[in-house]
């Protein structure tokens, strides 16, 4: 098929940012207008993308096209857009999302003074999200990558009032900024490395398919540096402290940014220099291995939290491990397939706790019980989001996440148990959180009614996709078409069935187990605080991790900061007080001499004479 | 004169003694208190200089110098004194750091000059000065012929400071 | 014999020299610059007899410098009485500005 709208490709992040423009310079007298063009923003943008999707599903080329930005010397810095089929998939699930959170915002945010400014901020996000997908080569990446986290920083601080707010906003930006320098000298490293200094993704793909262009180790350094900034992004351990504090920020932005789409950006940025990957095994290994136990780490964290979207928080985080650990295996398909369906019931289960939120105003879930009876569409579709997410067939979680369990099973069966135990553990958390939020019994005094339609209509579309998505990619033989798609080769089906019987079980299991406890009460609440209390603190507090970090890393660096102050101030601040102080008093004391006595001048005058003769007359002895 | 050995000589004991007068007078014109002894020690530094000139054999500078120096310059710092202070006794404000640095600097350009003198060689391409019997009459003979120039200069000055002397000093008129 | 007298006048010009740089009461500064000058005096006259080359001149020229001595001293002190009738004082250290 001819590339009629890959050409054009470069136009989708422009409807976002024309949104931008124009609600921040018109944003005050728009209100609700300005939520009006925010959506026509983000909806030119997904009608583009979805054009051009359909123009790669019917089997179109990779289009790619650069004009050259800077010249250095006899060196020209490109900026330009691909498309290929990966980045025509991300388009449309970026833009998707960001449409859907636009009208569900026009609901949730209607109160609110700022509303403008938030569309912006969002339309500025969105923007710059198309705009990390599409650039075809890193230093465009990374530029975006720098605004999609500035982004996020606006948004979390969104309500900058509360100290939390500012403090959580200021922790995501410092923390990502930690990643990022990996991924700056990553980029470094590739400048300095890459014949003709090219940055751009074929010419990576090309240098590192052909072994022995580069060494080993430093293939493997680039790998490991380019993974901190994904681990930054997506929140893997050890920097994923920032992303349960985002949740200050509004939910649906809660929805987009950290469930959908930026944090998909660490994942998108490993598939994207996958070839650096490919070629080195201590790399995939690190990958796989950080994603395995970021998976583990941060279910086991949910199960222990009370407010819900913290709960929801550490299961993105939980699942961004899953998509890593599929990449660190070897199969792009399979985690891009994760996070094309986590994007669409994470996003859901993120709208569906802000409905929630809105109708309650609270979000603790101790204080949330028997809203399924009086909201009926939220309960349902957060079912099917909660479902998904547990792995349940035959929604989309389900064959996703049995991708990468059956590459884990394949390759690593330490990593697959390691997987068998996460999904066990979400099944858990996610049924505790549906059933303390949606089952049993009213609480006294809420009276909670469901959200207005331009909240649930997203819910329901989201719902719908979580229910479909996943049969893009069915371990059937002849129904696999999505990992040919994508990668150019077909993906390896073995044991499937067998992961597929295994993952189901555990499943239902969790979810058992949960009903057991929550509802039916046969289990005690308490069985385990009562007996191991400390196990208990430590999930709730995290695992003390923030405390570590505060312990390590704010409390001597601030040290140093006031030493450096110190030294500024009295050291060199002293030098240059020295300086003028020298000068001063030098002044003063030759002002001395202008004293007016003449005793004191023909005493100059003697002391003069002799110390003349004495250098002139003297010499004779030097 | 070399090493130790002094060669004692009248003209050498003459120098001695006048010299001692000069110095207690030069120091006592320092040290003492009442600014009319000042004076008086400095007539005695003035008297024995004199002296020196004769052992010298200058004896019209002596003579000069005892009549002008001794006689009128002491007088006038007298009628100076009794003209322009009050009290007899001096009383200064101790100005430590500048009186010890002034006296440093003295000693170390009296060092100076005394290493010069001590160093140099002079040597004398004619023998001392044989002034005659009539000093007088020399230095008339010299003073007429050979400097009588600077002789009527010093005249006009005289004459010039005298009448300023007396335009400054007199009183203005009321 | 020479040196002594040239030492003998290096010492009385340098107690001059203490006298004028350190009194406050002007009429002993000027008693210390008469000190100086017949330092001076004393030095021409030794060399006109020790000197280089002997000769009357050192003589002559010191009766100038005596003369010139007593006119300076006429006018210094006609001076300080004109300072003492407008000031009250002759302290060196109180004649400090140019003009009143």
């Amino acid at each position: 098929m001819a590339t009629v709208y890959s050409q054009y490709a470069w136009l989708v992040p422009v409807f976002p940012l024309a949104a931008f423009l124009i609600l921040t310079a018109f944003g005050r007298g728009l209100k609700q207008t300005g939520a009006i063009v925010a959506v026509l923003g983000s909806f030119g943008a997904l009608a583009l993308s979805a054009l051009v999707l359909i123009e790669h599903l019917g089997g179109a080329d990779e289009y790619n096209d650069s004009f050259h930005w800077i010249k250095i010397g006899g060196y020209a810095l490109t900026a330009g857009f691909d498309v290929t089929n990966l980045t025509a998939l991300m388009l449309v699930v970026v833009s998707l999302v960001a449409f859907l959170v636009n009208i569900y915002s026009m609901g949730y945010m209607k109160d609110d003074e700022r509303m403008t400014v938030f569309f912006g901020y969002v339309a500025l996000f969105t923007f710059s999200m198309l705009g990390l997908v599409l650039a075809d080569n890193l230093l465009t990446l990374y530029i975006f990558w720098e605004l999609v986290g500035v982004c996020s920083f606006l948004l979390i601080g969104f309500w900058y009032q509360k100290p939390e707010a500012k403090a959580a906003a200021k922790k995501a930006f410092i923390v990502t900024r930690i990643g990022d320098v990996g991924l700056l000298i990553a980029l470094l490293l590739l400048f300095w490395y890459m014949p003709d200094h090219d940055l751009s993704f074929a010419a990576i793909e090309n240098v590192f398919g052909q072994t022995g262009l580069i060494t080993e180790g430093i293939t493997t350094l680039i790998a490991i540096l380019i993974f901190v900034g994904a681990v930054g992004k997506s929140g893997q351990f050890p920097l994923h402290v920032w992303l349960p504090d985002a949740m200050e920020g509004p939910t649906p932005i809660s929805a987009l940014i950290h469930a959908a789409t930026m944090v998909a950006a660490g994942v998108f940025l490993v598939a994207r220099t996958f070839p650096i990957f490919e070629a080195s095994q201590a790399a995939l290994d690190t990958v796989a291995w950080v994603g395995a136990f970021t998976a583990i780490f941060a279910a086991s964290i949910a199960i222990a939290q009370n407010d819900i979207k913290r709960i929801l928080a550490y299961s993105t985080v939980s699942q961004l491990g899953y998509m890593m650990m599929a990449i660190g295996l070897g199969s792009v398909t399979a985690g891009m397939f994760h996070l094309f369906t986590h994007a669409f019931f994470k996003a859901l289960l993120f709208l569906g706790a802000g409905s929630v939120i809105h109708a309650v105003h609270t979000q603790d879930i101790h204080e949330m019980g028997g809203l399924g009876k009086t909201m009926k569409t939220t309960a349902w579709t957060f079912a099917i989001g909660a479902l998904a997410l547990a792995g349940i067939p035959p929604l989309s979680g389900f064959w996703s996440k049995d991708a990468i369990l059956a590459e884990a099973l394949h390759a690593n069966p330490a990593l697959f148990v390691v997987g068998i135990a996460a999904a066990f553990l979400t099944a858990l958390y996610m049924s505790r959180l549906f059933f303390l939020v949606f089952a049993g019994n009213p609480k006294a005094g809420g009276e909670a009614h469901e959200s207005p339609a331009t909240m649930t209509v997203p819910l329901i579309v989201l719902a719908v996709l979580a229910v479909i998505a996943g049969f893009v990619e069915m371990p059937f033989s002849g129904t696999g078409w999505f990992g040919e798609w994508l990668t150019g080769h077909a993906a390896e089906h073995e044991g499937a069935a067998l992961v597929m019987l295994v993952s189901t079980t555990i499943g239902l299991l969790g979810i058992y187990l949960g009903w057991l406890i929550y509802v039916k009460g046969a289990i005690s609440r308490d069985v385990v605080t009562s007996r191991a209390p400390w196990l208990t603190r430590l999930l709730e507090r995290k695992y003390y991790i923030d405390e570590i970090y505060h312990a390590v890393f704010t409390v001597s660096l601030r040290a140093i900061g006031r030493a450096c102050d110190a030294f500024d101030r009295h050291v060199v601040g002293g030098a240059v007080r020295l300086a003028g102080g020298a000068a001063f008093w030098t002044g003063r004391a030759a002002t001395r001499m202008q004293s007016g006595q003449l005793q004191s001048y023909g005493l100059y005058v003697v002391i003069g004479l002799v110390i003349l003769v004495a250098a002139i007359a003297g010499r004779r002895f030097w | 004169m070399s090493g130790f050995y002094i060669n004692w000589s009248g003209e050498l004991v003459a120098f001695f003694a006048f010299a001692v007068i000069m110095i207690v007078g030069a120091v006592l014109m320092l040290t003492l208190t009442k600014v009319v002894h000042m004076v008086v020690s400095l007539a005695a530094v003035f008297l024995g200089l004199g002296g020196m000139f004769v052992v010298l054999e200058a004896e019209f500078v002596a003579f000069v110098q005892v009549l002008i120096y001794a006689g009128a310059i002491t007088i006038l710092m007298i009628f100076g004194i009794m003209m322009t202070h009050h009290q007899a006794v001096q009383h200064e404000p101790a100005r430590p750091v500048h009186e010890i640095v002034s006296a440093v600097a003295s000693i170390l350009l009296f060092g100076m000059l005394f290493y010069a003198i001590r160093t140099t060689e002079f040597e004398p391409s004619a023998p001392p000065l044989q002034a005659g019997v009539d000093n007088a009459m020399e230095i008339g003979k010299q003073l007429y012929t050979q400097h009588v120039i600077p002789f009527e200069l010093v005249s006009v000055l005289l004459t010039v400071a005298f009448i300023g002397a007396i335009v400054i000093a007199k009183k203005e008129a009321e | 014999m020479l040196s002594s007298y040239l030492t003998m006048a290096a010492i009385l010009f340098c107690i001059g020299l203490y006298g004028a740089l350190s009194k406050r009461n002007a009429v002993i500064v000027l008693m210390s610059v008469e000190l100086m000058l017949n330092a001076v005096n004393l030095n021409l006259v030794a060399f006109s007899k020790y000197g280089v080359l002997p000769s009357l001149t050192g003589q002559i020229f010191s009766l100038f410098t005596i003369s010139v001595a007593a006119a300076e001293v006429a006018v210094g002190v006609a001076i300080l009485i004109a300072l003492f009738r407008a000031r009250g004082v002759v302290n060196v250290d109180e004649f400090n500005e140019m003009r009143r």
